[in-house]
This record gives structure tokens, C-alpha cells and sequence, in this order.
């Protein structure tokens, strides 16, 4: 073999090869981004909000709850007295034996 | 479905349709709630979507627009807050404890935190599910 095949075997088809998947890899990189949620990256979705039949709860159909907007929070909450709150789940007041559940960070 | 579907037509793309999930993911959604549903006769729904402070009024707020507050279980899911809320009505509460609402927490967050939603979503609904109970 001459010295110009020995560097045509050895250092010309890897370099091809690896010029094939390195022009793969930016071809389905340059894609749109995926729409999977990761952690730590933002989220800009529209809120949703899944119920399982929502035109059985409301009949009437009127007064629907609504999906694409967030929610706003405590426009017209009535202010509560002191009384009538417990302190028990995690310093947060709430209404005597109004709601349970839990909360979660991840 | 979602809530907002109904409001528009038939023939319009659903907005659901833009955001994280996919529809395999949303028709799974859609069963889980459909089963905890009709084996519970609790009334599920899932808000997945920005929570203002306080969060955990906001949860409690959007709990009580739903139709039979009582009988309700939100699960609000914020993922650019990583912040999961589970909501429990009066008489739900009863069914599923708050110990047990916080298992089911656990591991939805568990499942969120490795990017899966829909997943975690779903399997969060079947722990609360089985929870609960038949009715």
C-alpha cells in the first residue's frame, strides 16, 4: 500500500463516518424543540384543566369552567376570621374541616 | 376532555392539543379520570398550569369552582413552579386521608421530577383512586 492509501484507509473513511453522524445528529437537532416537559426548563403552556365528563356535571352547560386563561387567584375570596382557621398543615390557614390533601415539590 | 373544550366548536383544533402532552398521554389522562370516577363516584379533575401565591389557596379556590366541591379531588400540577397541590373535598377527605393523598403526592412528584407527567398524572390518579374505594 502506498502512503497515500494507508492515510486514505486510516484517517479518510473514519473522518467520513464520522462526518455522516455528526451531519445526522445536526440535522434532527435542528428540528423544533420537543414539547416534553423537562425539569428546569420553562414551561409555556396554556393551563389546562381535565375533567372526566364535564357536561354531565353541568347540565345546563352555562357555567362551564373555562380552560386557556390562568386562573386568577383570590379575586373574590371573603376575608375569614382568625377563629375559624386552623394552623395544622404546614403553617397554612385554612377553614375547619373544609379541604384536605397534600402538597409536593419535586 | 378538557374544561374548555365544550365552549368551542366541534371542528376547532383543541387547545390541549399545544401543550406538554401527547395525545396517547391525553387519552390516558382521560381513561384514569374516567375510572376514578365511575369506581369512586368522587368527581377527579387534574389543572395543570401556573399557581399564584398563595398556592395553596389558589389550589383550594379552583377546588371550589368545581360543581359538587364536597365530593371533589383537584390535583393541580405547576410545573414551572415544580409545585403539586391535591385538594380533597369534605366528604372526600374522608375516603382519601390526607396520609394517603400525600403517598399519592410522593409519587407524582416522584415521576414529575423525572420529566413524565402524563405518567405521573395518571398513576397519581389511580393511587387516589384506589384509595378511595368503590363507592
Amino acid at each position: 500500500m502506498s502512503v497515500l492509501e494507508t492515510v486514505g484507509t486510516f484517517v479518510g473513511i473514519p473522518l467520513l463516518i464520522v462526518a455522516v453522524f455528526g451531519g445526522l445528529a445536526y440535522a434532527s437537532g435542528g428540528r423544533a424543540q420537543s414539547k416534553r416537559y423537562r425539569p428546569g426548563r420553562p414551561f409555556e403552556f396554556t393551563p389546562v384543566w381535565f375533567l372526566s365528563s364535564p357536561e354531565r356535571l353541568h347540565p345546563d352547560g352555562a357555567q362551564a369552567l373555562t380552560g386557556g386563561e390562568q386562573r386568577p387567584a383570590l379575586a373574590d375570596e371573603p376575608a375569614q376570621g382568625a377563629g375559624s382557621q386552623d394552623v395544622t398543615r404546614q403553617g397554612v390557614a385554612t377553614p375547619l374541616g373544609a379541604t384536605g390533601g397534600a402538597s409536593d415539590r419535586w | 376532555m378538557t374544561v374548555g373544550d365544550q365552549t368551542r366548536s366541534l371542528t376547532a383544533r383543541p387547545e390541549v392539543l399545544d401543550g406538554p402532552f401527547t395525545t396517547r398521554q391525553l387519552l390516558r389522562i382521560d381513561e384514569a379520570l374516567r375510572l376514578a370516577d365511575s369506581t369512586t363516584g368522587l368527581t377527579f379533575s387534574v389543572y395543570v398550569g401556573d399557581l399564584d401565591e398563595p398556592v395553596r389557596q389558589h389550589a383550594e379556590k379552583l377546588h371550589a369552582q368545581l360543581p359538587d366541591p364536597s365530593h371533589s379531588v383537584l390535583v393541580a400540577v405547576s410545573p414551572n413552579q415544580r409545585l403539586l397541590e391535591i385538594v380533597t373535598g369534605a366528604e372526600a377527605r374522608k375516603r382519601i386521608p390526607d396520609r394517603d393523598a400525600k403517598l399519592a403526592a410522593l409519587s407524582m412528584a416522584a415521576s414529575f421530577g423525572g420529566g413524565d407527567l402524563g405518567g405521573g398524572i395518571v398513576s397519581g390518579l389511580d393511587q387516589l383512586a384506589s384509595h378511595a374505594g368503590r363507592s
